[in-house]
Order: C-alpha cells, then sequence, then structure tokens
C-alpha cells in the first residue's frame, strides 16, 4: 500500500471570488462608476433609503440600482416609481451576493452613461459581509428597533462597512437605543466608519448621507 | 444555505491543485472554519458529496477543524472570545478590542496516496 502524505494548500476558499471582485472594482474604476453595496438584516430601511437618496441626487447623478431580494419584484417596483434605471436580480434563495453575480447584474443593468450604482444586498448581516461584490463602498442600514448591541454580535460586519446609518430615528423616542454607546462599540471595531443618524421615512440626516457619497462619487471618478 | 456554492469552489481549488501536484486520488479534505464564519460545518458535510461527484474528490473524507473565535483587549492584551464573553474583557471588563482570528474559511491541506 502507498503511504498517505500530506500536501500542505493554505488557501482561503474566498481568494477566487475576491479575486474576481477585485478586477470588477477595476472596471468599474475605468469606466467611473461608483458601487454602493447597501447591506442590512430585512427590514431594517434599505429601500426606503435608496428612495430617499435618488431623490436627493438624481439632479446632478445618473443612478442605477439593482435590487437582490429574494425571489420578489416589491422593492423594484417601489425604486422604478422614482424613475432612477432599476433591475431586479433573481437570487434563486441565496443569501448574499458574490463578485459574478454582481457583474451579472450590472450587465443586466446596462451601466453605460452612469456615476452611481447602489446594490440592495440580500437582507443579512452575516455572510454578506464575507463576499465581496467589487463594490466600491459599503454601507449599512442598522435601524434603531434592532438595538444598540449589533456591533458585538456582528462584528466582521461593522468592520467591514464605510458608513453606518442608524435608521428609523423618528421613532427613537420608544426604544432604549443609546446612539452615543452605538457609536462607540462601531468606532472601537472600525475607526474609520462613519456613523450617520438618519430617518427615511423624515427625510433627517439624508442631506449628510447624501454628502458622503458626492464626495465619494466625485474621489472615484478622480482617482482614474 | 450559501453552503453549496462554496463547496463547489472548493472541490474545484482542490481538484486543480491535485492535478498540478500530480495527485489522483484523495483520501481526506482538511477544511479549516472559524468560529465567526457564517459557514455551518454540519452543512458542508451534507453538501460535500453532492459537489464532489464525479470529480477526482469523489469518496474522499471531509474533516473540518474550527479555529476559535480571537480577540485581543487594547487595555489589558487579554486573548477572548469576543462571542463567549459578549464583547466585554473577562480580564479588565474593557470593550475595546480588536479581532485576531474567527472569521477564517480555509483549505488546509489534503491527505493523499
Ligand atoms: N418609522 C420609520 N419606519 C421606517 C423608516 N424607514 C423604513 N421604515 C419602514 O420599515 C419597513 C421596512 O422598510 P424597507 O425600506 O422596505 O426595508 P428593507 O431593508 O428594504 O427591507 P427588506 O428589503 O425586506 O429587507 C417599511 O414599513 C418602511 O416604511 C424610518 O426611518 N422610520
Ligand atoms: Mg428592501
Ligand atoms: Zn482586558
Amino acid at each position: 500500500m502507498d503511504a498517505f502524505k500530506v500536501l500542505e494548500i493554505k488557501k482561503s476558499v474566498y481568494e477566487g471570488n475576491d479575486e474576481r471582485a477585485d478586477s470588477l472594482r477595476a472596471e468599474l474604476r475605468n469606466d467611473g462608476i461608483f458601487l454602493l453595496n447597501l447591506m442590512s438584516s430585512p427590514g431594517s430601511g434599505k429601500t426606503t433609503t435608496i428612495v430617499r437618496t435618488i431623490e436627493a441626487l438624481r439632479d446632478e447623478m445618473a443612478i442605477g440600482i439593482m435590487e437582490a431580494d429574494i425571489d420578489s419584484d416589491v422593492d423594484a417596483r417601489a425604486v422604478a416609481r422614482t424613475g432612477a434605471r432599476v433591475i431586479q436580480l433573481h437570487s434563486g434563495g441565496m443569501c448574499h451576493l458574490d463578485a459574478e453575480m454582481t457583474k451579472q447584474g450590472l450587465s443586466g443593468l446596462g451601466t453605460r452613461g452612469l456615476d452611481l450604482v447602489i446594490l440592495e444586498n440580500i437582507g443579512n448581516l452575516i455572510c454578506t459581509a464575507e463576499f465581496d461584490t467589487g463594490a466600491s463602498g459599503n454601507a449599512m442600514v442598522l435601524s434603531v428597533p434592532e438595538g444598540d448591541d449589533k456591533p458585538l454580535k456582528y462584528p466582521p460586519m461593522f468592520s467591514l462597512v464605510d458608513v453606518v446609518l442608524v435608521n428609523k430615528m423618528d421613532a427613537i423616542g420608544f426604544f432604549d437605543f443609546d446612539l452615543e454607546a452605538f457609536s462607540a462599540r462601531v468606532m472601537r471595531l472600525n475607526p474609520k466608519a462613519r456613523v450617520i443618524p438618519i430617518s427615511a421615512k423624515t427625510g433627517e440626516g439624508i442631506g449628510g448621507w447624501a454628502d458622503w457619497i458626492r464626495g465619494e462619487v466625485k474621489a472615484w471618478k478622480g482617482a482614474r | 444555505m450559501h453552503e453549496l456554492g462554496a463547496v463547489f469552489e472548493i472541490v474545484r481549488t482542490v481538484e486543480s491543485f491535485a492535478r498540478a501536484n500530480g495527485v489522483t486520488k484523495v483520501d481526506t479534505l482538511v477544511l479549516q472554519i472559524g468560529e465567526l464564519s457564517s459557514m455551518i460545518p454540519k452543512y458542508i458535510e451534507d453538501c460535500f458529496p453532492a459537489a464532489a461527484d464525479g470529480t477526482l474528490l469523489q469518496g474522499t473524507k471531509l474533516r473540518i477543524e474550527t479555529l476559535p473565535g480571537n480577540a485581543l483587549c487594547t487595555s489589558c492584551k487579554a486573548v477572548f472570545n469576543p462571542i463567549e464573553n459578549s464583547g466585554v474583557c473577562p480580564g479588565c471588563g474593557g470593550e475595546d478590542w480588536t479581532l485576531l482570528s474567527g472569521k477564517e474559511f480555509l483549505i488546509k491541506e489534503i491527505i493523499a496516496c
């Protein structure tokens, strides 16, 4: 009988996706398109925030939206009413998007002439943090009813994002959400992250969020 | 369930590694999964046979090692499990820490003959 031998591989399973994501990012950079990956738990307010964001920015840039909900087009229809270019991705029961699915979505959407594409990722704080979509920027929505302890429970997500939108601020009086403690927890995990309190319902804070996007889109195009 | 896609990727990677190294039969494949990873070992085990079917890895045994989640306390330098301790350092009660490990999902090695 042959002797067994151990062959070391030591390779991350995510490596293939990471490489595809990097090449998609490079393509988007060449084309001057800023891809924003928006993540959250189900129902935190991604779609409502996207509608507000389009309203704030549509006069100054061309925006496309990719909706990655699990086999329904409810969100895509809500967004289409704003007049923005939108595509519904059918993720077939998947719980996250990877770089390949994102790339397919972008070609389905048609990115010609667009400055900004927002991807509404699937409602989930866990595996969406593990798969690089090729986005130029990552943001998440955390709504007040979910509690201020979420950074302790989902460190990978909070370590990854550039911006945390704290949504449903209009309802903060009904919950024991401590914004200061929450921000401190985010800062400990991710000192570069920006915490922006908003209400997608009333429009509070959307101005600061739109400013951040403006700055990023400009920098992205400038780095071409 | 998102393990299936990852398992297909693993099978592809290991197959091409095996070919490149002149391996024709893999006895055991060893993976390492961090505790904070979203990949559930049980689901990986369940879908591995289907993904390996008809490939060089058909019949290969799968072994999964769990890597613990480790955090390093900024103030007292203690290393602790951030999930078990709800993000609070058991040494000094500090909440200021960085994540050292726990998110990994690695193809560690193959045992071949
Ligand atoms: N009070 C309040 N309700 C909000 C706010 N933003 C969103 N909502 C409500 O929260 C619910 C979910 O909002 P969506 O925008 O659909 O959330 P989502 O994250 O896109 O949800 P999924 O796509 O299903 O994961 C809806 O009933 C919204 O009207 C807010 O700022 N304040
Ligand atoms: Mg939605
Ligand atoms: Zn400590």
